[in-house]
């Protein structure tokens, strides 16, 4: 005998399908959506139609668009010729919150993983193909996660990349700026010491004179 | 470090026992049949690793009947006491807790309880298949040289997307499809010729401890071999190429770490064939203890010694000269029968009345 009526236990089932929703989450916030007055449910729901009638996928990059381009690809000062291909549009976002990045996007939809039945064909990799020579890209970034599946990933797209005569960069992995070394895991800090670089003794000649007067 | 306190809630069949072992010598846990000796060192060992050794899932720590099992532990290294908690729930997410705070990584345990585990099962280690010898070097590894334990993992998610790569191409290979092999085949040959270094690094250095641990339990001096035998020759990115058709045709991956041995002997002659029922039982638990010294020398403190019914494996003579061998530290032994008098023990723990003596 189910416990909830109809519309309720559907609800129950629609949100427990939502990632990081468990069977008691979705009772709860089932529960709550029962209780709160009617407009700030239909708000939720209509904000939800909103997204899906509105937001499209940029068709050039395939990051989150509404319209036609997405926002980066619709702004003419961004540098055309080099490329950052992530894994999903929230990683656009990441790399955009660091403002050190200029050029634009190649959102794949995700990452090579046999297992979850995601091949080449599954992901926007013909797509990246195809806009190199068209919009004269020199540089592809591969800045996929640095697991498993998005290593894999970045291996694969630089044999596809590197016949093309593209530069391919893939981003570095080491310490969270601001951390502390004793937190950080062992892997991470293998991976760290393995990417040091030199220390430049770059001190500018123009220092000098600075010490010398304080001195 | 030695173990401070333990206290047990509806562990296993244990509803409710609490003890202070002895810091430094040998405690015996004894009782009869079914009392739970096991599960007392089940549960330190579990404060150490969130596994149980027996190979079972965690709801299965749980006493019949009850909703959670809870083990409480306060480990004491040097001047510096840590507790680590552990509840296992029916209901909701097992959690761990080193001084009150939640383990996040493996590595968070290292401040808590480090354990060696020693039971009847062990001896499959020379008597059984090579995926007992590959469990037991994957123990040595992580125990040894944390770092590399990491690979372990790498290789076990890359032989399962490979698996379903084969499997998905029904035998076929087009262009497309050799590309993403390559790529993965690339992630195994770093991550298994890593594990396969690893293993063979402290294999080399358990051999000389293993000599002189054999040596020490028999009184005669025995040369224990250890001989890594890799599934492959030449670099494995080249073997996993060759091997690329067969892979297809059976859809599994049938060279790598995954598929490698180790070769025991005793003075030259294979253990596994060669050696007696007793010899066997010796040699593993040779083997066991001289992972115990590798990891004294890494921590600098010996970890808990966890013998689970050593007694029935070793005849009395091999049970004294036991404890002669392993370096000083915290003991904690099982038995049904009275240990050796010879046994040097310093605290007993009687079950059977539900509560500890």
């Amino acid at each position: 005998m189910p416990a909830f009526s109809a519309p309720v236990q559907n609800l129950v089932d629609e949100l427990g399908r939502l990632p990081g929703i468990g069977p008691k989450s979705a009772q709860r916030i089932a529960f709550h959506l029962l209780k709160v007055p009617s407009e700030d449910a239909l708000r939720l729901a209509q904000a939800i139609v909103a997204v899906k009638e509105r937001v499209t996928f940029c068709p050039r990059c395939f990051n989150v668009a509404e319209g036609d381009l997405c926002i980066v690809c619709a702004d003419d000062r961004r540098d055309p010729s080099v490329v950052c291909v992530v894994e999903d549009p929230r990683d656009v976002v990441a790399v955009e919150k660091t403002g050190g990045f200029s050029g634009r996007y190649h959102v794949l939809q995700g990452a090579l993983s046999p297992i979850d039945g995601i091949g080449p064909d599954q992901l926007k990799i013909g797509e990246l193909i195809a806009r190199i020579e068209p919009e004269g890209i020199s540089e592809v970034i591969l800045c996929t996660n640095p697991n498993l599946e998005g290593e894999a990933t970045a291996a694969y797209l630089a044999r596809l990349l590197q016949p093309l005569g593209v530069r391919v960069t893939r981003i570095a992995s080491g310490l969270p700026v601001g951390g502390d070394l004793e937190y950080a895991d062992e892997v991470t800090l293998g991976r760290a010491l393995e990417g040091r670089r030199v220390v430049e003794s770059a001190a500018p000649a123009q220092t000098r004179p600075a010490r010398a007067d304080q001195g | 470090m030695y173990l401070r306190s333990l206290t047990l809630t509806d562990f296993r069949c244990l509803r409710e026992l609490s003890f202070e072992p002895d810091p430094e010598g040998v405690t015996v846990v004894t009782g009869p049949n079914g009392t739970g000796k096991t599960s007392v060192l089940e549960a330190i060992a579990y404060l150490a690793t969130q596994q149980s050794f027996r190979g079972v899932p965690r709801e299965s720590l749980v006493r019949v009947g009850a909703t959670a099992a809870v083990v409480r532990g306060v480990a004491v290294a040097g001047e510096r006491s840590v507790s680590v908690d552990a509840e296992v729930s029916l209901a909701t997410r097992s959690r761990m807790l080193v001084n009150g705070q939640p383990v996040r990584r493996r590595s968070d345990l290292d401040n808590g309880v480090q354990a060696t585990v020693f039971t009847p099962e062990d001896t499959e280690v020379v008597r059984g298949g090579p995926a007992a010898r590959r469990r037991f070097l994957d123990d040595a590894v992580a125990l040894v040289t944390p770092v590399e334990a990491a690979h372990i993992e790498t290789v076990e998610r890359v032989l399962r997307q490979r698996a379903a790569l084969l499997k998905r191409s029904h035998g076929h290979v087009n262009g497309d499809l050799a590309t993403t092999l390559d790529v993965w085949d690339q992630r195994l040959a770093a991550a298994g010729t890593a594990l396969s270094e690893a293993r063979e690094r402290v294999l080399s250095a358990l051999a000389p401890e293993a000599t002189e641990t054999v040596t020490q339990l028999t009184g005669s001096r025995t040369a224990v071999g250890l001989t890594y035998r890799r599934s492959w020759n030449g670099s494995l990115e080249d073997a996993l190429a060759a091997g690329r058709a067969d892979d297809l045709v059976r859809g599994t991956t049938l060279v790598g770490p995954h598929r490698d041995d180790v070769e025991l002997t005793l003075d030259g002659l294979a253990a596994r064939t060669h050696a007696s029922q007793g010899e066997q039982r010796t040699l593993a638990l040779a083997l066991r203890l001289a992972t115990h010294r590798l990891a004294t020398h890494r921590l600098a403190t010996p970890p808990v010694l966890l013998l689970d019914d050593v007694f029935s494996e070793l005849d009395h003579h091999r049970a004294a000269s036991l404890l002669a061998t392993v370096p000083p530290g915290q003991t904690l032994l099982t038995t049904a029968v009275p240990p050796p008098p010879t046994v040097p023990v310093a605290a007993t723990i009687v079950l059977g009345q539900g509560a500890a003596a």
